[in-house]
């Protein structure tokens, strides 16, 4: 398991690793989908660096705005 | 003059001397990204970009900025590279009107090689990588995504074909934004209002008639396979999906099939934008990739986007307008001359015009602000008189400082639609829109000092071309 550097959740997890073995592994936080690899600068992989104004909080993540918003069902007459 | 397929067009950059290779060993991050900014900051003449030596990778091939500059553009419409730019307009205006030439279609394609249908892993099968330091993950920005109009499936050109970002957000899964104004977001809601998922087909690495179709603001109706045979000149080539009744381009070099699933909105982004800024997080629709097909050894395309000028300008520059060019003729035949909507995909928009009466270049404007791209974009439209080029800003900003009285040349249209990723919008999607009015006034009215306009001395244009002769 591993702490998300955005959303600082700790389910992260490895979805591939290099191919060129033991140079990187990417990870998906699976609570703001947030991706990253292992060998990117530090102002992306650690939690504490990561720029503030680009944080998420996992409270917000339910309620952020549907692009589009879902429409409603609609019974077609056939 | 058709490019066969993606290979063949990088061939033709190879060798008219727009493709740079670079061999020395570079981090996918934040190298990739970096490499092409710069790049981009370094002129409009620049090459396209080729990696073949990426840390951690054995085998990954990498082009960028394809089509980031205006040689690259001539190139892609089979003009000489040093084709001015005002002369790539008026050839691209002269093949639009070209339009439908129908397709072609094949059995098979290149991209049938090596097919995955069991535990498809993107990050495994592409070399993925961030662009911008902010964006939420890792991005496929410069593939074409397919999908079919479900109340009308038989009327061909409601088959959509465009440019969409889209975060691989899982092994198999991808989110995706769909702008109102987009007809993708016609074609979901269509779907979700069933209860069906919405077939797709995405192909990476084409050549680049296509992607200039995919990313021209066509009319609902319009094919852009059609378009893409109009543009080079002889039909386009498509092969069917196999999983659904779509078409794809025959030259991809990667293909993923898969489906929007209906009612499922997930979070997505930010994204460094078109628009210099990050979009906002968003809970955004979600495809499923179910099939993945690809040539042996692929070449993944990308290109880097952000603050202005990137390769996403110079890819849609001419093919936003032209369209807008044809719509304004169609209203007014014998006044439009030329419209250069190059900036910020045409939030501004600067158009030559003759005037046949005061207040006429107003009116040019005002049909500018209701055209279909005009209703998510144009902003800020800037009207010029028939003997300034809109492709040269010096000229513009000589009729901004001489014709324009704030006055009377200024109007201001109060709450009007725009793409949502406008950054100035508020709330977002509503702005109020400016059309600047730099035309000579004329009869009746009369205001200003504009009867001794000034001229150049006899005999300029034979000089021109004694003196660029001796210059060669
Ligand atoms: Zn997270």
């Amino acid at each position: 398991m591993h702490i998300c550097p955005r959303c600082e959740s700790n389910r992260s997890e490895v979805v591939t690793r290099s191919p060129v073995k033991g140079a990187w592994e990417v990870l998906l936080c699976p609570v703001c989908m947030f991706t990253w690899r292992t060998s990117e600068p530090d102002s992306i992989t650690d939690p504490a660096k990561y720029k503030s104004a680009f944080k998420v909080n996992p409270q917000d993540i339910p309620n952020a705005t549907h692009v589009p918003p879902i429409p409603e069902r609609v019974q077609r007459r056939s | 003059m058709a490019y066969k397929d993606f290979r063949d067009f990088l061939h033709t950059l190879e060798k008219e001397g727009q493709l740079l290779t670079i061999s020395d060993e570079v981090k996918p991050e934040p190298d990739l990204a970096a490499a092409n900014r710069a790049l981009n900051n370094l002129g409009d003449k620049t090459p396209a970009l080729f990696f073949n030596n990426i840390y951690g990778y054995n085998a990954a091939r990498i082009a960028m900025n394809v089509m980031g500059s205006w040689p690259n553009h001539a190139l892609m419409m089979g003009m000489p590279k040093n084709t001015p730019l005002k002369e790539q307009f008026f050839e691209f205006a002269r093949r639009y009107e070209q339009f439908p030439m129908p397709v072609k279609r094949e059995e098979t394609a290149p991209f049938h090689e090596v097919e995955i249908t069991e535990d498809i892993n993107l990050f495994d099968i592409l070399p993925l990588f961030r662009l911008n330091q902010g964006d939420g993950g890792f991005y496929l920005d410069k593939a074409i995504l397919v999908s079919r109009d479900l109340d009308d499936p038989d009327t061909y050109g409601k088959q959509n074909v465009g440019l969409y970002r889209m975060q691989v957000k899982g092994k198999n899964r991808l989110g995706i934004q769909p702008v109102p104004q987009h007809d993708i977001a016609i074609h979901i809601r269509q779907a979700e209002e069933r209860g069906e998922n919405l077939k797709v087909a995405i192909a990476l690495g084409c050549e680049p008639v296509i992607t200039t179709a995919a990313s021209t603001p066509l009319l609902y109706d319009q094919s852009e396979y059609e378009m893409a045979g109009a543009i080079q000149g002889e039909p386009y080539r498509v092969v069917k999906a196999k999983d659904a009744d779509l078409d794809l381009p025959w030259g991809a070099e990667v293909i993923l099939e898969g489906e929007v699933l209906a009612g499922e909105r997930e979070y997505e982004g930010p994204f460094g934008e078109f628009t210099g800024h990050y979009s906002g997080g968003r809970a955004m629709p979600v495809i499923q990739i179910n099939r993945v097909y690809h040539r042996k050894q692929p070449i993944f395309e990308h290109l880097y986007i952000g603050m202005p000028w990137t390769e996403t300008d110079y890819m849609i520059g001419v093919n936003t307008s032209v369209p807008l060019f044809q719509q304004l003729k169609d209203a007014f035949p014998n006044e439009i001359i030329a419209v250069n909507a190059m900036y910020t995909h045409g939030l501004v928009a600067i158009i030559s015009t003759k005037t046949r009466y005061g207040g006429f270049a107003k009116a040019v404007g005002m049909r500018a602000l209701t055209t279909p791209h005009g209703l998510g974009y144009c902003k800020l439209v800037i009207v010029v008189d028939e003997d300034v080029d809109p492709f040269n800003l010096p000229q513009v900003m000589w009729a901004l400082s001489t014709k324009l009285h704030p006055k009377h040349d200024a109007v201001i249209v109060p709450g009007l639609s725009i793409l949502p990723l406008d950054p100035g919008s508020d709330p977002a999607g509503m702005t109020h829109k400016m059309i600047l009015d730099a035309t000579t006034p004329i009869a009746p009215d009369i205001r200003g000092h504009y009867s001794q306009p000034l001229d150049s001395p006899l005999g300029v244009a034979e000089w021109e071309k004694k003196l660029s002769h001796m210059l060669r």
